[in-house]
């Protein structure tokens, strides 16, 4: 079975290609058939092919499939590795992406893309598998730029309304200056350590580099670029947010569950690398910190339900890169795998409201859809109980094991990282709150078909069980932590802060203790409430940065002085031939002449060379 | 002679044998597609003579002539580009009023001077083959004796031909005067044999290289292209452009490497500064031409300068890639040479030429499959990869960075990029879509065939080269070994 691994990528692949060539002619079912089938086909072989390896030795599974480059001594194959890792992100891809694609099937019943939906979907998931199980940089990039390009693609997807296109080429071009980095990165390792395989390269970073000296920190600083413009951190994560305006199960595959992990898929990868580079992984965790505080303070300030979950998700990917920073890297793979199915969880049950509701956006014009949507509250619930980390969900396994190993770490990180948890706690369930409680303001008419509620009962149930799972992830890293404390005052707070958050959320939002207009009311708060609603105005130092002065640096430039010389050069050609073309007289006389005049010139070259 | 050289002679014999059975064939019976028909049998027997030959190769029939694989190789793609012509010449000229019979007798004649031309082994074989070609050449670009222009250019033709072909006498006057030879190897023999150069023999070989340059119209023996390839209807156009000058080509090679001429070293001083010329100056005059066939005839001027500079290469590198890189190019530009006036002689009709960029105008639209012909050979004129054009350009390249000859280098990148501006000039004039005058509909399947023949032998030659390069290297080692 696992020689079949080829074929994971391959089927997604060849579900894109004929919904892209055959397109809308296909009929709607034979496209869902088409678009759904082949994530389906490959999930199954997936799980298949995953069973197969954690059932044998762990040992890991290396398959050529063939050339893709090969020049002197440089030789790129098309090469999958699998262990433990790389299967962890191919249940993720392949059983979140299958859900998801089966929602989307109901989701995207009315609209009119619904071949290229299914052609782009289809697109992105091959790249993603090929990402993962890329045994070689250059495929992995390959894999990396394709997820870009499948994101670009969806988020732009409504490309009627010009914000969407907008909001696509932010996330493309931001994107793009991490990938840029990781680009610098493959270069700087291929021309010191003359591979691009990821094992041999690990190898060879160990024997040949001494830890800590400049070309491991250069080459770990590079990729760490690459990863944080995908996973949306610090600084580059201001591109998430306005992603959302793609349809909504692109924000739960993409946004939420598989493409914005690969930054953390990548370190982890390369986490021989980064603890050759133990300044570089210290900058891990203070990044994953600090954007796990930012966006969770940002989080708190949205009223778009879809920009709540966005920057929840920056969030738990800080979570994710904290985990990496203090060298916990099975917890924040864990994390990972967990945070996949509650935040799709959460993702496609905003789609049911979203989509029941008019495509409304706004959670202050919500309101009661307790009673109306079941499904939807109950999906919400188990999604953010998983999302802070209540006991017994999935993520609390997850989140309670990175906030133990960062405090081994550092207190300060263990502390703001609780200090996430609480705020995490907070805007959950003010979102539970403000939607699924009070009174209800608008009348729910659409109802839901199987196509839609299944995936929801299956995320649900993975999303709180799924902390069981255990994959045997210290087959592929270095344990570094026992954790011993059981009741002790650590892990006590640990816990306890979710709860603290839900209470404040309970007083604010749904008793009426405290008014949350009288909050925004006075001066400071307001503020806060804009410069958090704003994303701490990252936008705008952007815009200052780098945007304006573009902008006016092109302008002075408007006629472009290097045309000069593609002006100059085409001057001289047409001069040249407006002096040859006289040549061309049409006399006999004058061409007779002409040759014999040649004739003597030749031979006087001849002769005086 | 005995009967073995009358055996590896059988290809020639062949075709002078259909040229006298065509002429037999029009005094009993005036018959366009029967003497075709003759001409295509004879033509292709000839073909299948010169695969029994291959095996005996080399035989040398008399001083004149030597049959050996580059020669028969030669002959083989002189033979096929004529039957690709044949071909085109039956849908141009089967409307016309007129007798046109004795035109397929002209250019079977004409075949017979250039297979000569390429088997040759001594200067006298090499005047009679050039003066074959070049006297049918004559009559064929007059061939329409209606019309004024086709009377010009051959005019023109004859007259420029002949100072060529004085020049020609000359140089082989001042060599013989010199060495007392006039067989190549002998040639070769006296070269080698003098440690000094000798001013008679240099100056008589670039007189000859005068006489042939104007055949191959590299600069300044051009002026005659664009004017003839004008007048001539666009078949025999076509027959000029490769058959004529690839004839010459594979002689001036031959010639060069079986009598050790690259040893005058002020030689190749002279050819860069031809080549250089001719590319630059081809690529310029070409630039905003609104005539295809002068266009294409100026690009010709530059084609033969980039194939100069591998030849010129040939003084610092072997000779087998040298003949390499020079028959791939030559083949690379038979194939779309031909296909890019085919494409006008198929556009054309009795009443006009379609010779106008005018008429190309929304093709695309009209013509699909005819234009995206036309585009691959404009590509491959270019050379762009994916196609036999690119791999030619690239063998020209290989060769001129191996001889270190950076200056030429230059001249062919830049030359380069003045080719791309005019042929795509014609591909988005093709693409316009805009209301023009009416466009011949498509009706001549003979065409049609050979066209799709040598698009596909383009294309296929550009993705798969390999198939040619080892029938090409077997070629050059079989050069080397005459030496």
């Amino acid at each position: 079975m696992i020689e079949l691994l080829g074929w994971v990528p391959l089927f997604p692949f060849l579900g894109f290609l004929i919904l892209v060539l055959a397109g809308e002619r296909l009929s709607k079912p034979l496209i869902s058939w088409v678009g759904v089938g082949s994530v389906a086909v490959s999930a199954l072989l997936a799980a298949l092919i995953g069973a197969e390896f954690l059932n044998g030795t762990l040992q890991p599974y290396h398959l050529i499939l063939g050339d893709w480059m090969k020049v002197d001594d440089l030789s790129i194959p098309f090469g999958f590795y699998l262990d433990a890792l790389s299967v962890t992100m191919l249940f993720v891809v392949t059983g979140v992406g299958f859900l998801i694609h089966v929602y989307s099937a109901g989701f995207m019943e009315d609209d009119p893309g619904y071949a290229r939906f299914f052609a782009y979907m289809n697109l992105f998931v091959s790249a993603m598998l090929v990402l993962v199980l890329a045994d070689n940089l250059v495929l992995l990039y390959l894999g990396w730029e394709g997820v870009g390009l499948g994101s670009y693609l969806l988020i732009g997807f409504w490309y009627e309304d010009p914000n969407n296109g907008y909001a696509a080429r932010k996330a493309f071009v931001m994107t793009r200056v991490g990938d840029t980095a990781l680009l610098i990165g493959l270069f700087l390792l291929f021309t010191q350590l003359h591979t691009f395989d990821i094992q041999l390269l690990m190898l060879r970073a160990m024997s040949q580099w001494t830890p800590g000296t400049l070309l491991p920190v250069a080459a770990a600083a590079l990729l760490l670029g690459g990863a944080v413009g995908k996973s949306a951190q610090l600084p580059l994560q201001s591109w998430l947010p306005d992603a959302m305006a793609g349809p909504t199960p692109v924000s739960a595959l993409i946004h939420a569950a598989t493409m914005v992990t690969a930054g953390v898929y990548l370190i982890a990868r390369t986490n021989a690398l980064f603890m050759m580079a133990p300044s570089v992984q210290f900058v891990v965790a203070v990044i994953g910190t600090l954007t796990l505080l930012m966006a969770g303070c940002s989080a708190l300030a949205q009223t778009d339900i879809k920009r709540i979950l966005a920057y929840s998700t920056i969030s738990q990917i800080g979570y994710m890169f904290l985990a990496l920073g203090v060298g916990a890297w099975s917890s924040a793979i864990f994390h990972l795998l967990t945070h996949a199915f509650f935040k799709a969880l959460l993702f496609l049950a905003a789609g049911t409201v979203i989509f029941c509701f008019h495509h409304e956006h706004n959670i202050f014009k919500m309101g009661g859809l307790r009673k109306a949507m079941p499904l939807a509250f109950w999906s919400f619930m188990i999604g953010s109980a998983a999302l802070s980390a209540l006991p017994f969900t999935s993520g609390f396994y997850s989140k309670h094991e990175i906030l133990l190993a960062a405090y081994e770490a550092s207190p300060v990180l263990w502390a703001a990282g609780c200090f996430g948890a609480m705020i995490t706690g907070i805007y959950s369930f003010r979102l539970i709150f403000v939607v699924f409680f009070g009174v209800q303001s608008q009348v729910v008419e659409k109802s839901l078909d199987w196509k839609m509620s299944v995936p929801l009962i299956l995320l649900g149930a993975l999303a709180l069980f799924g902390g069981m799972l255990k994959i045997p992830l210290d087959s592929v890293f270095p344990v570094l932590f026992n954790h011993d404390h059981t009741f002790d005052l650590v892990s006590v707070i640990t816990v306890a802060a979710p709860f603290i958050g839900l209470s404040i959320a309970v007083l604010y939002y749904l008793t009426g203790t405290f008014s949350a207009q009288r909050l925004a009311g006075s001066g400071l708060a307001n503020q806060m409430r804009i410069f958090f609603f704003n994303g701490w105005g990252m936008d705008t130092l952007y815009d200052t940065l780098v945007v304006r002065p573009f902008k006016t640096i092109a302008k002075l430039n408007k006629n472009d002085a290097v045309d000069g010389i593609y002006t100059t050069i085409a001057l001289l050609g047409r001069g040249g031939r407006l002096m040859l073309s006289a040549s061309q007289t049409g006399r006999i006389r004058w061409y007779a002449s002409s040759m014999a005049l040649g004739t003597v010139v030749i031979i006087a070259i001849g002769w005086l060379s | 002679m005995n009967i073995n050289q009358l055996i590896a002679l059988a290809p020639v014999i062949t075709l002078a044998g259909t040229a006298i059975a065509v002429m037999l064939g029009i005094a009993v019976r005036r018959n366009f597609i029967l003497s075709f028909g003759i001409a295509a049998v004879g033509i292709i027997m000839s073909l299948m003579a010169l695969c029994a030959v291959w095996r005996g190769s080399p035989v040398q029939v008399t001083l004149l002539i030597r049959m050996d694989v580059y020669a028969l190789f030669y002959m083989a793609l002189l033979l096929s580009a004529g039957l690709a012509v044949l071909g085109f010449c039956y849908d141009y000229f089967k409307d016309r009023e007129g007798e046109n019979e004795e035109l397929l007798l002209l250019l079977l004649t004409a075949l017979l001077g250039a297979s000569v031309l390429v088997a040759s082994s001594h200067f006298a074989a090499f005047f009679l083959g050039l003066e074959t070609l070049s006297i049918s050449l004559f009559a064929l670009i007059s061939y329409p004796l209606n019309q004024t222009r086709p009377l010009e250019a051959a005019i023109k033709y004859l007259v420029l031909s002949g100072v060529s072909s004085a020049f020609l006498l000359m140089g082989m006057a001042l060599i013989y005067a010199q060495c007392g030879e006039l067989y190549f190897s002998g040639i070769g023999r006296y070269i080698a044999s003098r440690q000094d150069m000798n001013v008679m023999v240099l100056s008589g070989i670039i007189l000859i290289v005068a006489g042939l340059g104007f055949k191959l119209s590299l600069i300044p023996f051009h002026l005659w292209t664009p004017d003839v390839y004008e007048g001539a209807p666009a078949p025999i156009t076509a027959f000029i452009a490769t058959v004529s000058k690839g004839a010459v080509f594979a002689l001036l090679l031959r010639y060069f490497v079986s009598t050790d001429s690259y040893a005058y070293t002020p030689l190749l001083n002279v050819f860069s500064v031809i080549a250089g010329l001719s590319i630059l100056g081809g690529n310029l005059l070409a630039l905003l031409q609104n005539n295809v066939k002068r266009l294409l005839a100026y690009s010709s001027i530059a084609h033969m300068g980039y194939l100069l500079v591998a030849f010129i290469a040939g003084g610092s590198i072997s000779s087998v890639l040298v003949v390499e890189s020079v028959t791939f190019y030559l083949l690379a530009y038979f194939i779309t040479t031909i296909g890019a006036f085919g494409v006008v002689s198929v556009l054309s009709t009795p009443q006009t030429e379609a010779d106008d960029m005018s008429f190309y105008r929304g093709l695309f639209w009209r013509r699909p499959w005819l234009a995206a012909t036309f585009t691959l050979m404009l590509l491959s004129l270019a050379g762009i990869p994916l196609t036999a054009g690119f791999i030619g350009k690239f063998y020209i390249f290989t060769s001129a960075a191996d001889g270190r000859l950076w200056g030429l280098l230059l001249a062919i990148i830049v030359g380069s990029g003045l080719g791309l501006y005019y042929y795509l000039r014609i591909i988005v004039v093709m693409s316009m879509n805009v209301e023009a005058t009416a466009i011949k509909p498509a009706q001549d399947w003979i065409s049609a065939a050979t066209l799709a023949v040598l698009t596909i032998l383009l294309v296929g030659f550009g993705i798969y080269p390999s198939l040619l390069i080892n029938i090409i290297q077997s070629v050059s080692y079989g050069m080397e070994w005459m030496l």
